[in-house]
């Protein structure tokens, strides 16, 4: 088990936005977590990050208890999030965002690594010299994915990733989603595009008001009257 | 002698150490925006560290030129304790505070630095030994002297140093990464708080020369030097756009010319002397080629101050902006 997440609370001043979540990731897999506005799936990723602090439960990834460490010791242990609302660093160029994803690197492979991002993201590759703040969204998203990847996560966080994004440019935000997951990298995906993401993912949870409403194989979800009628649109 | 290109030569060597300190400002500001109230102080300690350093191996019969290089190489490091200090200790607790607690607090540490300068250095106006001999050049009508040569070059090679580390080192890019997001900047790995710790320790390396050119320019230092020439410096971050490092080199350069000018020819233009009209109501002060000036070359500060007002009345961003980028 990658991650494991019990009891998990997280309260901003006296709102409980997350009421006690059990979560799980194993090696490998690709689980997704969707669920409407407001239902505490971002307060979720950023209590495992530390970006915000857990008032209860524990966090545990690869085996420590990360409750309590601080930000920048999780991307040297291999987790990594892609922040919502893709988190670029507009003044920056895209060489330099992408250094800026293998910060926490020592070894000597960085530059083999940067070329391996282009070789995924040509479109990256064309505009390596631009700032940042000069691309589209799509470009935006490509460019935090490419930047965590440098990183060489063992988990990654997304953190609705199609958020604000044209359908042609979610399309193929989804499918780098399932190519990374193909290369064996364990992903946590946070949606709100539940179909999408359930597609793509193995298992899911679903969260309703901080709480986990439902989980299971994805195919399971999709197949369920609630998830049909609440997440995907679909008449009872 | 050419009054204005004069001005301008001794407005260039005022204005870059100006700029050097602007950087300190500025840099602090774009990383936290914190205005950094107590960085004067830290150019008043350099001078002062130096002062001493100087004082005491003027007469050991040392090289002149190691004898201030001594100096410098003392005032350095102790002003890097003290930005170190002073962030660790005052403004990092603050971190998560509202942004008037630290902006007090930086007053706070202004007069607390201040008062430990007094009783090391007491009130007195202290004259820094004129060990180096100067040189005086004329170039098309104006006088140069070695000494503000040293100053400009030396002030050049300091921005051009940091430009190199800012725009071209890990560390300046993590530097550049945590002022535009130190949330995500946290999550690439960078510990924002080293990052933060290592602005003000650079400040405060660039505010030590500048403290030691500003010494030996003048050749005094006192224990209040550091409010009006931070206040200067601060103003010349203002006028280039607060938190742009290019913006703080050329307001800080620009300031220093402004003034310059000013102090030069302030007396004339207040010569009431010059206008016919009052000329005749006061003909006794005036008669023989007299003068009546109201205001004199001692009103030098008021320029950088008027430049600080007509920015933030008419530009607040500043010459170059602070340039915010889209945040998708």
């Amino acid at each position: 088990m990658l991650l494991e997440i019990l009891g998990l609370e997280v309260r901003y001043g006296g709102i409980r936005a997350v009421k006690g979540v059990d979560l799980r990731v194993d090696e490998g897999e690709l689980v997704c977590l969707i669920g409407a506005n407001g239902a505490g799936k971002s307060s979720t990723l950023k209590a495992i990050c530390g970006l915000v602090p857990v008032h209860a439960g524990a966090v545990r990834y690869a085996g420590a208890d990360i409750g309590a460490a601080p930000v920048h010791e999780l991307p040297r242990r291999g987790l990594v999030l892609v922040p919502e609302g893709r988190g670029v660093f507009p003044q920056l160029t895209v060489d330099e965002n992408l250094a800026m994803g293998a910060y926490a690197r020592g070894d000597g492979e960085v530059d083999a690594d940067l070329e391996h991002q282009y070789e995924t993201f040509p479109r990256l590759k064309e505009r390596r010299s631009q700032t940042a703040g000069t691309l589209s969204g799509g470009e935006q998203q490509m460019l935090a994915i490419a930047r965590a990847l440098m990183a060489r996560p063992k988990l990654l966080l997304l953190d609705e990733p199609s958020m604000g994004l044209a359908p042609m440019m979610v399309a193929k935000i989804f499918e780098i989603v399932r190519e990374i997951a193909a290369r064996g990298v364990t992903i946590l995906l946070v949606e709100q595009n539940a179909r999408l993401a359930l597609e793509a993912a193995g298992r899911g949870y679903v969260m309703e008001s901080g709480t986990i409403a439902l989980s299971g194989e994805s195919s399971g979800l999709l197949a369920d009257s609630r998830v049909r009628e609440a997440y995907l649109g679909e008449g009872a | 002698m050419d009054v204005f290109l004069q001005q301008v030569v001794n407005g260039v060597t005022l204005g870059a150490v100006y700029a050097v300190v602007a950087l300190g400002y500025t840099m602090v500001y774009g990383i936290i925006q914190l205005i950094n109230f107590a960085h004067g102080e830290v150019v008043m300690i350099g001078a002062m560290v130096a002062f001493s350093v100087i004082s005491a191996l003027a007469p050991s019969g040392l090289p002149p030129l190691a004898v201030v290089l001594l100096g410098t190489g003392f005032a350095i490091p102790v002003c890097m304790l003290v930005g170190y200090s002073m962030e660790r200790l005052a403004y990092r607790p603050l971190r998560r505070a509202p942004r008037l607690a630290p902006l007090i607090t930086a007053i706070g540490i202004s007069i607390i630095l201040q008062h430990l300068a007094l009783m090391i250095w007491s009130r007195n106006i202290l004259a820094f030994p004129q060990i180096l001999g100067t040189t005086t050049y004329f170039v098309g009508g104006a006088a140069i002297t070695n000494v503000q040569i040293a100053i400009i070059a030396i002030c050049v090679a300091l921005m051009g140093g940091l430009a190199a580390l800012v725009y071209r080192t890990r560390l300046g890019t993590a530097m550049r990464a945590t002022a535009q997001n130190p949330q995500v900047a946290g999550l690439m790995g960078i510990d924002i708080n080293r990052v933060i710790a290592a602005t003000f320790v650079i400040g405060a390396a660039l505010a030590a020369v500048a403290g030691v050119l500003y010494g030996t320019y003048y050749g005094i230092a006192q224990y209040t030097m550091g409010s009006v020439l931070g206040l200067k410096a601060f103003s010349a971050a203002v006028l280039g756009g607060i938190g742009n490092i290019p913006g703080a080199m050329l307001g800080g350069v620009l300031l220093g010319v402004v003034e310059a000018l000013g102090a030069g020819y302030i007396g004339d233009v207040s010569d009431l002397c010059r206008y016919g009209w009052i000329a005749a109501l006061m003909d006794v002060r005036c008669a023989d080629g007299g003068h009546f000036i109201l205001f004199g070359s001692e009103y030098q500060d008021v320029f950088a101050f008027l430049v600080l007002i007509l920015v933030l009345v008419l530009r607040p961003s500043g010459l170059l902006g602070e340039r915010v980028g889209e945040r998708a």
